[in-house]
């Protein structure tokens, strides 16, 4: 019964890390609340004693500091959407931003929250993959950065100690000698969680077309977030045509381990990830058509 | 047992004080505690916007923030777009376009499109759809309602 939980406010992230000390394993987290309230009407996520973080003021922001953008846990999509700082050096994540819901979602979702929630179809994921993001994890004991491929473990298990809170997240920004895109396939374009979504990043174009670096992440085609790492080692190192890009493409799909579910079969996922990995690099090298 | 906490906010210009649940929603808190009962529950899950609120100046689905993520903020529902017994140019409009055919989406669109065009007093189309696209309206009413958006643009700047 919802009216039997309680919801603890902390005004500090000390003291909403005493908490979680002192809860270990008792309390749930609700950041934005968009996936957790979902989650507690339906009866999926069974707790007493929620810890709202909303409240924890300085844990929302973005900016620049060493060299990286760093993004606070509880910086929400619009808040993605509309940094300078993203626009101009993390457009992937936030082209991601911008699709994962209308408006409404955009002003509340926190991109902690959809790490903490740790969907496969979670939408700001594979660009934070392909931006080889570092997740800072906080508890009474101090801080860890995870790389975000150690950060998720399984189907919805992340590394997170039931003491830890997501602090922020941190990568390299992209640069004039990178490219960079993301593009998703939903039932609809506002609000519809993804069937395939594709980020891809290729960093350190030397000669025209040709990038020392190249990450291709898949969502919502395997229990977690994908690299395609085949097609990732087709990209590196040669320049690029439109023939690299279709087999790359075609590589992709060969890594993609989709299920049949009610928003698609197997099958036209892996042949939706062909066309978006192809669709996303030429995207990348030659801007939006 | 039931918990019950201390919440308050303002609520159309007004300071509220509510003795609730803290995991209720802040929709529950405002149709069943308060009786405001313009924002509407349909999916509750922040697909269909019928729920949809201002919060500290930027539209959200009441129906996905918990009634203590609610303490200190400033709420507006489409009752409290009317000023002095006179509705807004949003509300106006939609009225002169006949923008409304059952009305259950319409609170909900209409605080999407005042909160619009507080930010943006002169939207585009596509930034209308935009704006609008986490709206459902199931009589199909869309082409009145972007008429009825562009309309209230139009006559806020007279």
């Amino acid at each position: 019964m919802r009216s039997e939980i309680d919801v603890l406010t902390p005004k500090s992230l000390d003291e909403a890390l005493n908490i979680l000390h002192e809860n270990q394993n008792g309390v749930r987290i609700v950041a934005g609340g968009s996936d957790v309230i979902v989650q507690l009407r339906d009866g999926v996520i069974k707790t007493d004693k929620l810890l709202n973080i909303l409240s924890i003021r300085e844990l929302r922001f973005v900016r620049k500091e060493d060299g990286r953008i760093h993004i606070g846990a509880l910086a929400t999509y619009s808040d993605i959407v509309h940094s300078q700082l993203t626009r101009e050096h993390a457009w992937p994540l936030v082209e991601a931003a911008r699709q994962i819901g209308a408006i409404q979602l955009q002003n509340t979702a926190t991109i902690g929250g959809n790490l903490g929630n740790a969907s496969p179809a979670g939408d700001s994921l594979p660009p934070l993959y392909a931006l080889d993001t570092v997740v800072v994890t906080r508890s009474t004991a101090g801080s860890r950065e995870i790389p975000i491929e150690k950060f998720f473990l399984a189907y919805r298990k992340t590394a997170l100690k039931p003491d830890e809170l997501i602090e922020q997240v941190h990568f390299s920004p992209l640069g004039e000698r990178d490219r960079g895109a993301y593009v998703k396939l939903g039932l609809r374009e506002a609000n519809a969680i993804s069937i395939v979504d594709v980020a891809t990043v290729l960093r350190d174009g030397s000669k025209k077309d040709t990038f020392a670096e190249a990450r291709v992440a898949l969502g919502a085609v395997a229990p977690d977030i994908l690299r395609a790492r085949g097609c990732e080692e087709a990209l590196t190192n040669k320049p690029l045509n439109q023939e690299i890009l279709k087999r790359a493409g075609s590589l992709a799909a060969d890594d993609a381990k989709p299920i049949d579910d009610i928003r698609g079969s197997a099958q036209y996922r892996k042949d939706v990830v062909a066309s978006l990995v192809f669709e996303a690099l030429n995207q990348a090298l030659y801007g939006k058509k | 047992m039931r918990v019950e906490k201390t919440v308050n906010f303002k609520l159309n210009g007004q300071p509220v004080t509510v003795k609730c649940p803290p995991a209720y929603t802040l929709l529950e808190v405002l149709r069943e505690e308060l009786h405001v009962t313009g924002p509407k529950e349909d999916c509750a899950k922040g697909e269909c916007g019928a729920c949809t609120v201002i919060k500290d100046g930027v539209p959200v689905c009441s129906c996905l923030v918990l009634v203590s993520q609610a303490e200190g903020s400033e709420i507006i529902t489409s009752e409290g777009l009317v000023k002095d017994g006179k509705l807004n140019p949003v509300q106006e409009a939609f009225l002169d376009e006949g923008a409304v055919q059952c009305g259950h989406c319409i609170p909900g669109m209409i605080v999407s499109a005042s909160a619009l065009l507080m930010h943006n007093p002169k939207p585009t189309v596509d930034e209308i759809r935009t704006a609008l696209s986490g709206n459902l309206c199931r009589c199909t009413g869309y082409s009145k309602i972007i008429t009825a958006v562009q309309e209230a643009a139009k006559n806020r700047r007279h």
